[in-house]
């Protein structure tokens, strides 16, 4: 039994290059008037007005080449997004996904877990429950997303929607920030998958996962018992009952 | 990137009604509107050595004027308070006052095969060509008067072509030049990478 079917295996790849073309030329933007006020106008909410990106985390080189890099890439988020949406909610994998009674007490005994409060992993299916918290967030942040660009891309032709999120100004804004969410749940999935559970990157690739190499089965927490539970025990001597 | 932009532009073709108008908000802009050229300096029109400005329409038309601003002044005007928005991200809320560029094609009979309108400049080289749908969208105006005053030469005095329903780059500034056309010849910017459409 495959942990991830293939579609979601190629969404989540196509999705990690398009999402990372689609900030990297929209940071690009950005910095083409790195501020949200209108001019002659000021913004009550952004403290690094005029402060442009670090043009390494930018790319398509120049305004017109990450505009066009932007207009192009959206195309392939959208359609990927729809056919993983639509595979999930086909195949019943969202019931994986989606947030449930008691998320709220199972994160907390996550969160123990990993502050050492607690001295087991908790079992909370195939997922835990930060985990489904964040895979439940990432698609709903990417449709912010997908809906504030539309309303700065066509603020007068889809006025309606830009008016809705507060005007062209806003809607700017409510897109970076969207982003920057994109950005942070991100940056700790890829941390969680390297620190706790780098097995999983082959259940990504292949669908293969050995379930006694999980972190429930590890006990493991962001860099301890990284390493498969059986070389702990083969190092025990014989006979040794202290562990 | 190519099929994507002309992808982009079907779409943004159908999404696109005359009805939907742009409306700015009470705060103008006024001195922080931005001033942008392509010129080496302000590009002002000399009377000594081209003689008095004049704006000429013409290209698919039935008769092709050539209009002095007294005469464009003398035509009927509109003043709108729209927002300006830019292809760097920021928008000035900034109101205009000239006559709509569909007043001038109705005044020059403009023929049915048209269906481009370049708008020129004594900018360097600089022009930029609409579609025609866009081109006689009610708030798409010849300019010449920018919040009360005449038209200054940082915003394309005497005359420019200005409406929200593009990027700023598309409002030829400098304006000496409309032809109406059967094909697009692209423009400046359009010409560099930006993509031709430009519609917000």
């Amino acid at each position: 039994m495959k942990r991830h079917h293939w579609i979601v295996r190629v969404t989540h790849w196509v999705n990690v290059v398009a999402l990372a073309i689609m900030v990297g030329s929209g940071l690009r933007i950005f910095n083409a008037y790195p501020a949200f006020a209108r001019r002659g106008d000021t913004f009550c909410c952004y403290p690094f007005a005029h402060k442009a990106i670090p043009s390494w985390l930018t790319f398509g080189g120049w305004l017109a080449g990450a505009r066009n890099w932007h207009f192009a890439a959206m195309w392939v988020l959208v359609l990927n997004g729809l056919v993983y949406l639509a595979f999930i909610y086909l195949h019943g994998e969202w019931r994986d996904l989606v947030p449930r009674r008691g998320d709220v007490r199972d994160s907390w005994e996550m969160f123990k877990f990993y502050a050492f409060a607690r001295r087991d992993h908790p079992r909370q299916g195939k997922h835990n429950a930060l985990q489904r918290a964040t895979y439940f967030a990432l698609p709903v942040v990417g449709i912010v997303s997908v809906i504030t660009g539309l309303a700065i891309w066509k603020p007068v032709q889809l006025g309606l929607l830009t008016d809705l999120l507060g005007g062209y100004v806003w809607a700017r804004y409510w897109h970076f920030l969207a982003m920057v969410l994109l950005v942070v749940l991100a940056v700790g999935h890829v941390f969680m998958v390297f620190a706790v559970d780098p097995y999983s990157l082959t259940s990504m690739i292949t669908g293969n996962y050995d379930e006694r190499l999980s972190p429930e089965e590890r006990n493991a927490r962001p860099f301890y018992h990284l390493l498969p539970p059986h070389r702990a025990t083969k190092a025990t001597a014989p006979g040794d009952t202290t562990q | 990137m190519r099929a994507a932009e002309r992808w982009n532009e079907k779409i943004e073709r159908a999404l696109f009604r005359h009805r939907s108008m742009d409306y700015g908000t009470a705060v103008l802009a006024g001195a922080a509107y931005p001033k942008y050229f392509v010129s080496d300096r302000v590009p002002v029109w000399n009377e000594a050595e081209r003689g008095p400005w004049s704006l000429e329409v013409t290209g698919l038309v039935d008769n092709p004027i050539r209009l002095s601003l007294a005469e464009l002044q003398s035509l009927p005007s509109v003043t709108q308070r729209v927002n300006h928005y830019c292809v760097e991200g920021w928008t000035a809320v900034v109101e205009y006052t000239g006559v709509r560029v569909s007043e001038l094609a109705r005044r020059v009979g403009m023929k049915r095969e048209a269906q481009y309108v370049d708008f020129a400049s004594f900018d360097s080289d600089y022009h930029e060509s609409w579609d025609l749908a866009s081109a006689l969208h009610p708030q798409t105006l010849v300019a010449y008067g920018l919040d009360g005053h005449l038209l200054g030469p940082g915003h394309g005095a005497p005359a420019r072509l200005h409406s929200p329903i593009k990027l700023g780059y598309k409002c030829t500034k400098y304006l000496t030049r409309v032809a109406f056309m059967a094909e697009r010849n692209g423009g400046y910017w359009s010409d560099r990478g930006y993509e031709w459409y430009a519609g917000t």
